[in-house]
């Protein structure tokens, strides 16, 4: 396949990759070392460093409630996107029914909206019916995002197996719902755990949703927000340089296992 | 084995199935016997993959109906028919073992691991794969291992029909022709009804019991490969059997025939043909001979070899004859000793040729 | 048989259709309803008036929009340039390593954009790495770099950068090798190739990209605020201030409208000529 480029060429693409991703990493790094720098106001270059920043974070108990907070929205954003968007990916990709292709395009609208627009949507419609914004209506804003993207990754695993498989299953007797436990769930499973993955990431990072709709509460990326543009923190860098190591790990830690699953698999 | 007195186990009756306004099976009525290894050929938009949808229980016909051991089925799922198809992607499971994959349907019947187990091992003896197999990845299999894999996830709850769509459509040369003759003895070991469907004749003539030929949605012959070989109804399967030469010619009702397309009179192999019927003359390319100075024979033709085809154990010779070019057969050792680009004579006795109907 | 298959289509689509029906449907009919109320006002049972869209057209609201589309268009065009290398490359030229990429890249969208866009703001600030790093390695001076125009466009090519990214690496990823090959065995240049193949044949994957991203950063607020400090006006922050300062819910309504409308007609536009099932069903970066 990729014997028609040369060297130089190849060459010449990877340069190419390593300085654009130098350049999406860039600002990640800028915050990492941010937040070691002992001066309140950080300038560069950085004279002096400390860590007295990350213990304040740790020590400090609105930050501690912030967290919970987002931690509390993102799971439960995870576990009701993982389920609607396993049915809705066999909708979208394995089940032949009218308004099939219909559907398709639909449950994609959401992402073509820009979400300040969805978010404040929902504020209204929150007021509408008379609720009180809170971290739990948050988790319905996220989703209206967020489901679809979840609906989509397993889509998009669902179209890469032989259809032949599930009949293969009917026809040597097994009920429908057998097929689904026994072919459909396991081979979608990197599709669910991925959609997972992203579900709980893309919640936890999420901004304009959140900052509408979950009224006296904060998440993480409220508060980082609200002391970017008044009230600056020099806790900011180092909450920040935080949750890029903790989603690291998290990648990381789920990378890893899905590796040691299809490899285990494998051998037996 | 070939079940001619012995019970039919399907039968279909005026089966039609419809998508949209494309016709893709037209009024079939077909039996099929018990025991009985029945191949459905033909050329591709013929129908037969949809007829076996049918049969298996994947959908449902538009009108007509199916009757399995005299119990009518057309309202049964596939899950509840005692039948099982073996798929042209063989649809193995990726993500089981081979042994898994072999007592899936037992584990849905809910039959205990330990006689799973022990029926999975008798089953990977009769399909000749080695017992160590049996915790391998699927994935990991050869083509031919897979293959026999799929074979044996189908017998493994015994179904009294088993059916195939092509399985070995997507095998090199050398594969296909040992697992032709394996499914074969599969067959008589197994003593089960096989329902076979493929694209190539020549496949068909060695595994069957009977062949169906079809086109079009409709069923053009059926019978033993002997019949359909010695005797085919029309020109359509005539043509499908390969190489033949088919003459259109009229009875000149003397006993004889006026070939249209060359200018020669031929005997006829059916003295009853009325004056003026027309219709075509079917010669096989191996009953044509080369005559020698003196030499006779009931029709004769005067020709031109203009090649020669070494295919193995025989030789095939392009002839022609006016506007028309014929194909000659000869074993090897018969090989035609003369030089290509000469005039020949060439005949048959008009007992080896064959008359068929005239619509084609 | 084929039955019960189509309605375990139907009732798989119902958890998400009744989820979207609820959080997105809803919502927008409120506000398409308070779009017509009157305005400042905070209730939707009033006559429907059109003041608010009066209101949009007089003022100038449209400066904002113009904003919005020219600094969107802007981005767009930079991200194509940009990314159609990056994305030839990892459908056509680097196998494996794709994954890696696109792995890494992943990565950076799982970070938040208001710690992304802070990031630039340390780095492009007067004291920032920038400038800091210019001044004490190399001696010079420089201005910050933040609190205008272009800065907002690269911050927008900076946060929608794998929007466009993934998009266009699955069209290109679409077009056969055996073409490419086939029209340079028959003398095309490489111009020529990405003119009549690659462009024509990867069009899907090039329209949901440009489209996904033109979209996202018409409704983009944070790049105004964080990098732009508000030098430039962005629609979406007329819609903000409206909700939240301006305490006008049927103005920020309507100028929501306005937005979706324009937004949703290219959507609607780009996804009627895209099959789905076909960009989708390949997802493989080997091309069949």
């Amino acid at each position: 396949m990729g014997t028609q480029f040369t060297r130089r060429q190849r060459l010449g693409y990877l340069l190419y990759g390593v300085v654009v991703l130098a350049f999406l990493y860039l600002p990640l790094i800028a915050i990492t070392l941010a937040s070691f720098s002992r001066k309140r106001y950080v300038s560069f270059p950085i004279k002096q460093y400390t860590t007295r920043w990350y213990e304040k974070a740790f020590d400090s108990l609105t930050i501690s409630d912030i967290f919970w907070t987002s931690l509390t929205i993102a799971l439960a954003v995870m576990a009701i996107c993982v389920v609607v968007g396993f049915f809705g990916a066999l909708a979208y990709a394995r089940y032949p029914w009218r308004g099939r292709k219909t559907y398709q395009k639909f449950i994609l609208l959401p992402i073509f909206f820009p979400q300040s627009v969805l978010g404040l949507a929902l504020l209204l419609w929150i007021n509408f019916l008379g609720i009180i914004p809170s971290w739990q209506t948050a988790i319905a804003a996220h989703l209206v995002w967020i489901a679809p993207i979840a609906t989509l990754i397993i889509a998009i695993q669902a179209y890469s197996f032989d259809p032949a498989l599930e009949e293969a299953a009917r026809d040597m007797g097994a009920s429908n719902w057998q097929v689904l436990r026994e072919i459909t769930l396991p081979l979608l499973l990197p599709g669910v755990v991925s959609a997972g993955l992203f579900s709980f990431l893309l919640s936890w990072g999420n901004f304009p949703l959140s900052l509408f709709t979950t009224g006296a509460d904060l998440t993480l990326p409220e508060w980082l927000y609200a002391k970017m543009v008044s009230g600056y923190s020099p806790l900011v860098p180092a909450v920040g340089a935080l949750t890029i190591l903790g989603v690291a790990i998290i990648l990381a830690v789920t990378i890893t296992i899905m590796w040691l699953y299809r490899h285990g698999r494998r051998a037996a | 084995m070939s079940g001619t007195e012995t019970s039919v186990v399907l039968r279909l009756e005026g089966i039609t199935k419809k998508f949209g306004d494309f016709v893709a099976l037209n009024g079939i009525s077909l039996d099929i016997y018990d025991g009985e290894f029945l191949t459905i050929v033909g050329p591709s938009g013929s129908g037969k993959t949809t007829m076996i949808r049918l049969l298996v229980g994947m959908d449902e016909p538009t009108a007509g109906d199916i009757y399995l051991k005299g119990e009518r089925v057309n309202d049964v799922p596939a899950n509840k028919r005692p039948t099982c198809m073996v798929f042209q992607s063989l649809a193995l499971f990726p993500h089981r073992s081979v042994g898994q994959n072999i007592e899936f349907p037992l584990k849905i019947r809910k039959v205990a691991p330990a006689a799973r187990r022990a029926r999975a091992v008798e089953l990977l003896a009769l399909l000749r794969l080695p017992a160590d197999c049996y915790d391998k990845n699927v994935t990991q299999c050869s083509g031919g291992e897979q293959q026999r894999v799929a074979l044996a996830r189908a017998l493994a709850f015994d179904p009294e029909i088993l059916f195939f769509d092509e399985p070995l459509a997507s095998l090199d040369f050398r594969l296909r022709k040992t697992l032709e003759k394996e499914l074969k003895d599969l067959h008589r070991a197994t003593g089960k009804t096989f329902v076979y469907i493929t694209h190539s004749l020549e496949e068909a003539m060695i595994m069957s019991d009977r062949i169906a030929i079809m086109r079009k949605g409709r069923i053009e012959q059926i019978g033993t490969p002997d019949q359909i070989y010695n005797a085919p109804t029309n020109r359509f399967v005539a043509e499908f059997m390969g190489e033949v030469n088919l003459f259109r010619v009229r009875a000149t009702g003397n006993g004889r025939l006026e070939a249209l397309e060359i200018d020669a009179s031929l005997a006829s192999p059916d003295e009853e043909a009325a004056e003026g019927e027309e219709g075509t003359l079917m010669v096989r390319p191996e009953v044509i001979r080369f005559l020698a100075a003196g030499e006779t024979a009931d029709c004769v033709l005067e020709g031109t070899i203009f090649n020669e085809y070494v295919l193995g154990s025989r030789v095939q010779y392009s002839v022609r004859v006016g506007e028309k070019t014929l194909s000659v057969e000869k074993l090897r050792e018969d090989r035609y000793t003369g030089e290509i680009d000469t005039k020949v004579l060439i005949g048959w006795n008009a007992e080896d040729s064959r008359l068929l109907g005239s619509e084609s | 048989m084929q039955k019960s298959l189509r309605l375990a289509g139907l009732l798989s689509s119902l958890p998400i259709l009744l989820l979207l029906a609820l959080v997105f449907i809803a919502p927008l009919l409120v506000v398409f309803g308070f779009s017509i109320m009157p305005t400042k006002t905070f209730s939707l049972l009033q006559w429907p008036t059109l003041e608010n869209f009066e209101t949009i057209i007089g003022l100038s609201y449209y400066r904002s929009l113009l904003w919005s589309l020219g600094l969107s268009s802007a981005t767009v065009v930079i991200l194509l340039l940009i990314c159609y290398p990056l994305a030839f490359a990892m459908a056509k030229v680097f196998g494996v390593f794709a994954n890696v990429i696109a792995i890494l890249v992943v990565l950076t969208l799982f970070v938040s954009e208001n710690i992304r866009l802070f990031g630039w703001v340390l780095v492009l600030m007067k004291g920032g790495l920038l400038s800091g790093t210019l001044k004490a390695w190399l001696g010079i001076e420089m201005a910050g770099l933040l609190y205008n125009a272009p800065v907002i466009v690269f911050g927008m090519v900076y946060v929608y950068f794998p929007f466009m990214l993934f998009p266009l690496t699955l069209g290109i990823s679409m077009v056969p090798n055996e073409l490419r090959h086939a029209a340079a065995d028959l003398g095309a240049s490489r111009w020529t190739v990405l003119r009549e193949i690659d462009l024509p044949l990867a069009m899907p994957g090039i329209l949901v990209g440009c489209m996904l991203s033109f979209v996202l950063c018409t409704g983009a607020m944070l790049e105004s605020k964080l990098l732009g400090g508000q030098k430039v006006i962005v629609m979406a922050d007329e819609i903000e201030t409206a909700f939240t300062y301006g305490q006008n819910w049927p103005l920020g309504s309507a100028l929501s409208v306005v937005l979706i409308a324009l937004v949703g007609v290219m959507a609607i536009f780009v996804l009627r000529r895209v099959d789905l099932d076909q960009i989708l069903g390949r997802t493989n970066v080997q091309s069949s």
